[in-house]
């Protein structure tokens, strides 16, 4: 039987929740094509994720375990990778769209001979193929894709699928792995600090732009998302000038996200800056500038000073939230 | 040290475009020099003022893209490599990637820069897909770079939770961001140097290729383009502060149920 | 010194470039410094590039992928009231005839397939590694030596010619730096230009306004239009856009506009009327541009075209005329950039680029159809601007049209009584002929 295999990232000792999502949609493809579905991972302590992978509905699962999946290195990924591609023969392998899988998707892609399809919004296993849908354009249009062969690789943005469960039993194989000597050196991992909640998953998300100018509204924003219990993204504008670091960036060039909420405060509505929000079920945005391009895509639209707005915001979405 | 940055001639996102019978069309047949890539070959300007050492770009494209090189050199690079092939259309990152990986192995340099993706496919691929050929360390999404004395380049790259820093020893590859910098606008003395600098044409032929041979390590394909669904109309408020926020507070807890 | 250009030119607009095309073709070494990112980039226009003149510098554009949407092979000038529109249709074969008499163009596309010419005409030249066009810069000082002009600044950098053509558009700054304009140039005689581009799917276009092949329509409108205030609208058929707007005087807006108004609600109001409704049904607007744009008033001419070393063409020297039946800046634009050139070439011959020998310019402008036409419809530029022609006559012609077009089951009133009658509705018999007189001497 061909398999799908599917790699699942992990992040602070838990699996990241758009792996989950790309899981649950492979099970569904592997169902329908008559496939099986194969799980690996890779982690300081990869056997701890296994149960949870058969609650997905995962049959086979393949776990690496090594201190050197602590921190994120290409290299031993790549190597690991090849060798449970080699081991399974999938014809499809996906994977959630993270920095860490695109790292290494395309050196997968060369080093097997496989044809790769990059951070698509959605995937269909075909009889020769993969048929697949990917934002281009600054994520102004779709293009409808295909890719054939014997293995084809998909990366899926966050939030293309629920994440639900179907346990099953797995096959848990543990997988001995020797990593090779790398030519890079890992030095210094700089993590940034004061992520409560990790962007990518949360539900809620609270954005700010160059409407904030100074800690004095940095202030607002944080007070604003520790209230909602959401996660703080930013446009690359703020990212730039400092005020909030490179993980909260959101757009072509940072993170996806499609949380239930998305504020966006002080946000132009740059094409870069909404490739990345887009898919966000209810979005408000507060801009001064009545004719700011993201009111075209807010559910709700606030022309107003974010400075007077956010701190009356919070106060009720306090007395909301205790009452 | 020596760096070649790997850069592509890209239609211009910012110009209106439509969809015909499932085709782009763009209203203007502009094409600029992809953001990413003039990232790199900023980064490689600047840290070979530094250090010294030289800057060639290298374009895979039809002869319209050589103003792209044009404007690299007017940046400063000191030598253009112009990847002769008329017609692109259909050529995915993995043929882009199979074309580089022969010309470098005929003409090796010591740090092979590329953007981290194309502005209008978002592919990013054709960076580590290189390195796996041509079996180079690499790291990708660099966010900075600097020389640790002649043999190695150190990168930071943006990670999901933070930022890592990586030492590679030369030969390497490094596709980069554009949040590494901003590139220069090139000034009116560079764009009149930009004239007088080599760009040296190559045909596939010359790097042992067809474009047959290269058709066939095309792996995907696109088979048409459709609009991005529409969002559904909002509502648009105005008012002062409290009345705002008063009334989005009963929209988000009443219609959207979300709080 | 050797990197001294002939001829430096400020502004890659249509003065600028046929400038640089026809240096370029007599092997003049130039550099042409646009401030946009590419030249078209910040160019707003409605759109008709007038007269046939293009084919002279780019034989045959024709036959290639030109940057030109449509020629024009219709033309109609409406007259609108509240409730309708009163027409003035030609359609002509004509008008097929090539070099066409009349191009429908988007700048952004037009100027950059003409500064493509350029290019390749350099490429051709003796000059092909030491003449450029060079975008993203922008011009900040004409430098000036004992009163004639020696070359550029932009930023810390500086470059020098023996002249320099300065085409930089209607918001002439460095003409004023070199003294050709006065430090104000009154509101009377300057307008903002208003346009949308509305898309359409392009089978619909066609069929809408019974378009063939690459024909295209033009249609200026007089009355309900600009809503008061002095000035007109126009629409202009693209390959699957229409470009819609309106030039309204700036005067006139300050007298008649309520402060709370903006230029965007004339347009809204135009684009309400219904007979301009049923032409724009299922478009969807791509996009929207305002610009300051020249009345073509004769009082707004700079003191002179010409000084030492400094030629001025195209709209930095107001060269435009409105007179109601068409916008022409662009080929006046065109005409003026060529003459200048033609100039610059013959002082190079003599290798004095004083005033006395720039004076051929003038000579050249003045024996044009440009300073022509700019003088002898003056009267036309001037009657336009006469407040019954976007009041009162829109209404009479209207009123007329109603009675005349009119079949009711009632006794019908002979034609020169339905005439008295809608002039006396809204203006005076005496009124009437006195523009009546005025038009016809004018145009
Ligand atoms: C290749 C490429 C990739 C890119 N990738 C990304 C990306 O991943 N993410 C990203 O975000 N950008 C990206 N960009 C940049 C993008 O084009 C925009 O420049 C950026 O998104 C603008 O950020 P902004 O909306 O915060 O700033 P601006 O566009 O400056 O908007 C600030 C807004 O704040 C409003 N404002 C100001 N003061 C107040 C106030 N007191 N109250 C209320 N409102 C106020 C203003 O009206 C304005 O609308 C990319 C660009 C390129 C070329
Ligand atoms: C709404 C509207 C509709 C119109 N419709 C028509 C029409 O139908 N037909 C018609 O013939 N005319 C029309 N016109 C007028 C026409 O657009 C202008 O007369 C014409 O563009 C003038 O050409 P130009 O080359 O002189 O100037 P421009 O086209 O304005 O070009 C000037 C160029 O110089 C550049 N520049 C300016 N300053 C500097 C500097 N300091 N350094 C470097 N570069 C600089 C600018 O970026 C610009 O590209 C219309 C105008 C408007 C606003
Ligand atoms: N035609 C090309 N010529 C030169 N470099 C290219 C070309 N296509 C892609 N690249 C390089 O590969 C990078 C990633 O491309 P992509 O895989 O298309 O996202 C780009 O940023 C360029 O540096």
């Amino acid at each position: 039987m061909s398999a799908i295999l599917v790699y699942i990232s992990t992040t602070g000792g838990k699996i990241k929740r758009s792996s989950l999502e790309v899981l649950s949609h492979c099970r569904d493809q592997a169902t329908k094509n008559n496939m099986e579905l194969a799980a690996v991972v890779l982690d300081n302590d990869a056997a701890a994720f296994a149960d949870q992978l058969q609650q997905y509905g995962a049959r086979k699962v393949y776990t690496v375990s090594n201190p050197i999946f602590k921190s994120h290195l290409n290299a031993p990924v790549t190597q690991a990778l090849l060798q449970i591609i080699e081991q399974v023969n999938p014809r499809v392998f996906a994977c959630a769209s993270t920095e860490g899988t695109k790292d290494v998707l395309g050196a997968l892609a060369a080093k097997t001979g496989g044809a790769a399809l990059p951070d698509v919004a959605n995937f269909e296993v075909t009889a020769d193929g993969v048929s697949a849908l990917r934002p281009v354009m600054a994520a102004k249009i779709l293009s409808q894709n295909t890719a054939s062969g014997e293995l084809v690789l998909v990366s899926v943005r966050s939030g293309s699928y629920d994440a639900t469960e179907s346990p099953t039993v797995a096959d848990v194989t543990d997988v001995a792995f020797t990593p090779a000597d790398f030519a890079a050196v890992l030095r210094e991992v700089i993590s940034s600090t004061g992520d409560k909640v990790d962007l990518s998953e949360a539900t809620v998300v609270v954005a700010a732009g160059r409407g904030i100018k100074d800690e004095e509204g940095k202030k607002l924003i944080d007070d604003l998302a520790e209230t909602l219990g959401a996660a703080v993204g930013a446009s690359r504008a703020v990212v730039e000038n400092g005020l909030f670091p490179a993980t909260a960036q959101i757009g072509q060039t940072g993170k996806v996200v499609s949380p239930e909420l998305y504020f966006a405060i002080g946000i132009s509505g740059a094409v870069q800056h909404t490739a990345g929000m887009s898919n966000s079920k209810v979005i408000v945005a507060i801009n001064k500038d009545g004719d700011a391009p993201i009111f075209q895509m807010a559910s709700y639209g606030l022309v107003g000073d974010l400075y007077k707005i956010l701190p009356l915001l919070t106060e009720e979405i306090r007395k909301a939230k205790s009452a | 040290m020596k760096f070649t940055v790997c850069i592509k001639q890209v239609p211009d996102v910012y110009a209106p475009l439509q969809i015909k019978n499932g085709e782009l069309s763009m209203d203007t047949d502009r094409m600029v020099l992809n953001a990413y890539d003039a990232s790199a070959v900023e980064e490689a300007l600047v840290l070979t003022e530094q250090h010294g050492g030289d800057v060639e770009v290298v374009l895979i494209g039809p002869d319209k893209a050589k103003e792209t090189i044009r404007k690299a050199l007017a940046m400063g690079a000191a030598k253009g490599h112009h990847i002769h092939v008329e017609d692109t259309h259909g050529l995915d990152s993995a043929a882009y990637a199979s074309i580089l990986t022969a010309f470098f192995e005929k003409n090796p340099t010591e740090v092979i820069a590329t953007g981290k993706q194309s502005q209008d496919t978002d592919s990013g691929l054709a960076g580590s897909m290189i390195a796996a050929s041509l079996n180079l360390p690499y790291a990708a999404n660099a966010v900075g770079l600097h020389i640790d004395g002649g043999s190695s380049l150190v990168v930071k790259r943006q990670g999901d939770t933070g930022q890592e820093m990586l030492a590679l020893p030369i030969p390497c590859l490094v596709t980069c961001s554009n949040d590494m910098n901003n590139p220069r606008i090139p000034s009116l003395k560079g764009i009149m140097a930009s004239k007088k600098k080599p760009v040296e044409t190559h045909t596939l032929e010359d790097l042992g290729l067809s474009l047959a041979t290269v058709r066939d390590s095309v792996k995907t394909s696109t088979i048409s383009y459709q609009e991005m669904p529409a969002r559904e109309a909002g509502k648009k408020l105005e008012g002062d502060a409290e009345e705002l926020v008063s009334s989005l507070m009963n929209l988000l807890q009443n219609e959207a149920k979300v709080i | 010194m050797d990197d001294k250009f002939d001829c430096i030119i400020v502004g890659g607009g249509i003065a600028g470039l046929s400038a640089a095309l026809t240096l370029a073709k007599n092997n003049m070494k130039f550099l042409l410094v646009e401030r946009g990112e590419f030249s078209g980039a910040k160019n707003v226009s409605g759109g008709v590039l007038w007269g046939s003149r293009l084919a002279d510098l780019v034989p045959d554009y024709w036959m290639q992928d030109a940057g030109f949407e449509r020629y024009v092979r219709h033309r109609r000038l409406t007259f609108l009231d509240e409730q309708s529109a009163f027409s003035i249709d030609f359609k002509s074969d004509h008008f097929n005839e090539q070099p066409y008499k009349g191009l429908i163009v988007l700048r952004s596309k037009f100027d950059n397939w003409l500064a493509g010419k350029v290019e390749e005409a350099i490429a051709e030249s003796s000059f092909p590694e030491d003449s450029f066009i060079a975008p993203n810069i922008l011009v900040d000082k004409i430098l000036m030596e004992g009163g004639r002009a020696t070359g550029i600044k932009t930023g810390e950098e500086e470059f020098h010619a023996n002249c320099v053509i300065i085409a930089e558009g209607v918001n002439n700054l460095l003409t004023r730096q070199v003294g050709l304009q006065s430090d104000y140039v009154p509101a009377d005689y300057m307008a903002t230009g208003v346009k949308e581009i509305i898309r359409f799917d392009q089978s619909v276009l066609e069929d809408r306004f019974q378009l063939d092949g690459n024909s295209g329509l033009t249609n200026e409108f007089i009355g309900y239009a600009s809503d008061g205030i002095e000035g007109g609208g126009f629409l202009y058929t693209n390959k699957d856009t229409i470009s819609i707007g309106l030039v309204l005087n700036l005067k006139s807006m300050r007298e008649n506009m309520s402060q709370d108004k903006k230029i965007y609600d004339v347009l809204t109001h135009f684009k309400s009327h219904s007979a301009v409704k049923d032409m724009l049904r299922g478009g969807e607007v791509v996009e929207y541009s305002a610009h300051v744009v020249s009345t073509g008033d004769e009082r707004a001419l700079p003191k002179e075209l010409y000084t030492d070393g400094v030629l001025l063409a195209g709209e930095a020297a107001n060269l435009l005329l409105n007179s109601g039946k068409a916008i022409q800046g662009m080929d006046y634009a065109m005409e003026s950039g060529i003459l200048a050139a033609e100039s610059v070439i013959e002082a190079k011959e003599k290798n004095d680029f004083s005033k006395t020998t720039l004076s051929s310019y003038r000579k050249k402008l003045d024996a044009s159809y440009v300073m022509k036409d700019l003088r002898s419809f003056q009267s036309a530029v001037q009657f336009l601007h006469s407040e019954e022609m976007f009041t009162s006559v829109p209404k009479v012609v209207n009123e007329f049209g109603r009675s005349f077009f009119t079949v009711d089951n009632k006794p019908t009133a002979k034609t020169p009584a339905m005439l008295k009658d809608a002039v006396s509705k809204h203006s005076s018999l005496w009124n009437m002929i006195k523009l009546g007189i005025k038009g016809a001497r004018s145009l």
